[in-house]
């Protein structure tokens, strides 16, 4: 069998990978992160070089490569970086790196769909919660970070789960995919345009392809489960045109007009409204239900628990004038009314 | 190269029968295989951030790290299949992200207010 990759390579790619991300990690002594970045890198290069010689007129293609190497090296700063705000940011970066991805793969409304949804609004939540339960810095040290940021649990350990993980993945992808190459340009989507013949109508007019008096029939494509085209079908590729007089006659996709063609959006809007009109409801159910548990968990009123309120009192007395406030997070049990109720 | 021919029989070969032809320039020799190395990787580091790193915040982002990589090998399959499928299930891939964080998130506020700190370890007592 063919293999993309040789499992030598690959093996020791993730092992390359697994040192570096385990050196990396945040622990009580200097860390070594730079090294431990630099070896993830070569582990990176290596694995993706050997991907390039294999197929050799894969090698001047490079926005792959640049797209993915940028969203690896943000994600490992992601889970590597002490200041959780700094993580954030570049899990920013992923998100951008990773739309760039999904450009190459010519799915543009995701590419700013993701954009807008996960950079502009899921990351601007996650920096205000950040910035909201942080302690701030006080005047003797401005540059507090705290043990469990500093600290990571188990770095080798979970590094190598981690990694044993990647490698069994990238195996199994080896064996059961080197076989599936890129469709035709003319894609299973394209043939969602014998349904649409609003959209279709125009474009054969001005194409002079419909007489005085003939209308596009819409026809549904039939697939199988797998959205693949079911062998045999002839009208498949041919759009449904009904004259005035009740006769009708197909077009093959052959003599289609050069105009004629479906666009990512419409792609990805027919097949969200036509195939899962359900999920589209049970989306806007889930949406409301965190709306309203984040409303309800969000108004709760908190005790602090025994431990935290004697750092509070004794660092308030030592603050000096500043009464133990019960207003806000810092009610004291018993006073608060809300409560645990 | 054969050493991994054992491992063939319990994995299923995917879509061999796909209609072949000209492709756009930019993703002619990029096979399936390179977005699905770059997934794995993505997913891997994700976990790995969620075992070792402490600050709850942080597990969060994590996991939508996870969420991110399993993005990419939706649209690469989708992609790859000429199928958009893959591209519709990224939408709810990210509604459920948003709800995610927002209720996590929330549950992340409240729990800072008990205890002022985020550490993962200080809740072992809750483990049962």
């Amino acid at each position: 069998m063919d293999l993309p990759l040789s499992p030598i390579l690959l093996f020791a790619g993730c092992g390359l990978g697994a040192i570096g991300v385990a050196l990396s990690m945040p622990r009580k002594s200097v860390s070594p992160y730079i090294f431990g970045v630099i070896i993830a890198g070569v582990a990176f290069g290596l694995v993706m070089l050997g991907l390039g010689l294999k197929n050799p007129e894969a090698v001047p293609n490079y926005y792959f490569y640049i797209f993915s190497a940028i969203a690896l090296a943000a994600s490992l700063r992601v889970i590597t970086h002490q200041r959780p705000v700094y993580s954030a940011l570049y899990f920013v970066l992923t998100i951008l790196a990773s739309s760039g991805l999904y450009l190459i793969l010519s799915a543009e409304f995701m590419t700013f769909a993701l954009i807008i949804v996960y950079a502009g609004a899921i990351l601007i939540t996650y920096l205000f919660v950040i910035m909201l339960a942080t302690e701030a810095p006080s005047e003797e040290q401005p540059d507090i970070l705290t043990e469990y940021d500093r600290v990571s649990r188990e770095p080798i350990v979970a590094t190598f789960a981690g990694f044993v993980l990647l490698a069994g993945l990238t195996t199994l992808f080896a064996v059961g995919l080197p076989n599936v190459k890129p469709g035709d340009k003319l894609d299973a989507g394209d043939r969602q345009l014998a349904f649409m013949s609003k959209k279709v109508e125009p474009i054969l007019k001005q194409a002079g392809l419909l007489k005085v008096g003939e209308s596009v029939v819409p026809t549904r494509v039939e697939t199988t489960s797998y959205g693949m085209p079911k062998d045999g079908d002839t009208t498949l590729d041919a759009i449904k045109i009904k004259a005035a007089d009740g006769k009708e006659r197909l077009l093959p996709r052959a003599e289609w007009p050069p105009t004629l063609v479906l666009s990512n959006t419409e792609g990805v809007a027919f097949s969200l409204i036509n195939n899962h009109p359900g999920a589209i409801e049970i989306a806007g159910v889930i949406l409301l239900m965190a709306m309203l548990g984040a409303v309800v968990l969000a108004r709760k009123k908190v005790e602090l628990d025994e431990v935290a309120l004697n750092a509070a009192i004794s660092r308030q007395r030592a603050g000096g004038e500043d009464d133990l406030g019960t207003e806000g997070p810092f009610a004291r049990p018993g006073t608060g009314e809300g409560g645990a109720a | 190269m054969n050493s991994f021919s054992f491992l063939s029989s319990l994995v299923p070969t995917f879509a061999p029968t796909l209609a072949q032809g000209p492709l756009p320039q930019l993703m002619s020799s990029i096979t399936l295989y390179h977005y699905l190395v770059t997934s794995a990787a993505m997913f891997c580091i994700g976990i790995i951030g969620f075992l070792t790193r402490r600050n709850l915040i942080i597990m969060f982002l994590c996991t939508e790290l996870m969420f991110q990589a399993a993005g990419i090998a939706f649209i690469a399959f989708s992609r790859f299949h000429m199928n958009h499928t893959g591209e519709t299930f990224v939408i709810f891939v990210l509604t459920v992200a948003a709800a995610e964080a927002a209720l996590a998130l929330a549950l992340v506020v409240l729990l800072f207010r008990r205890k002022e700190s985020l550490d993962g370890d200080a809740w072992t007592e809750m483990k049962g």
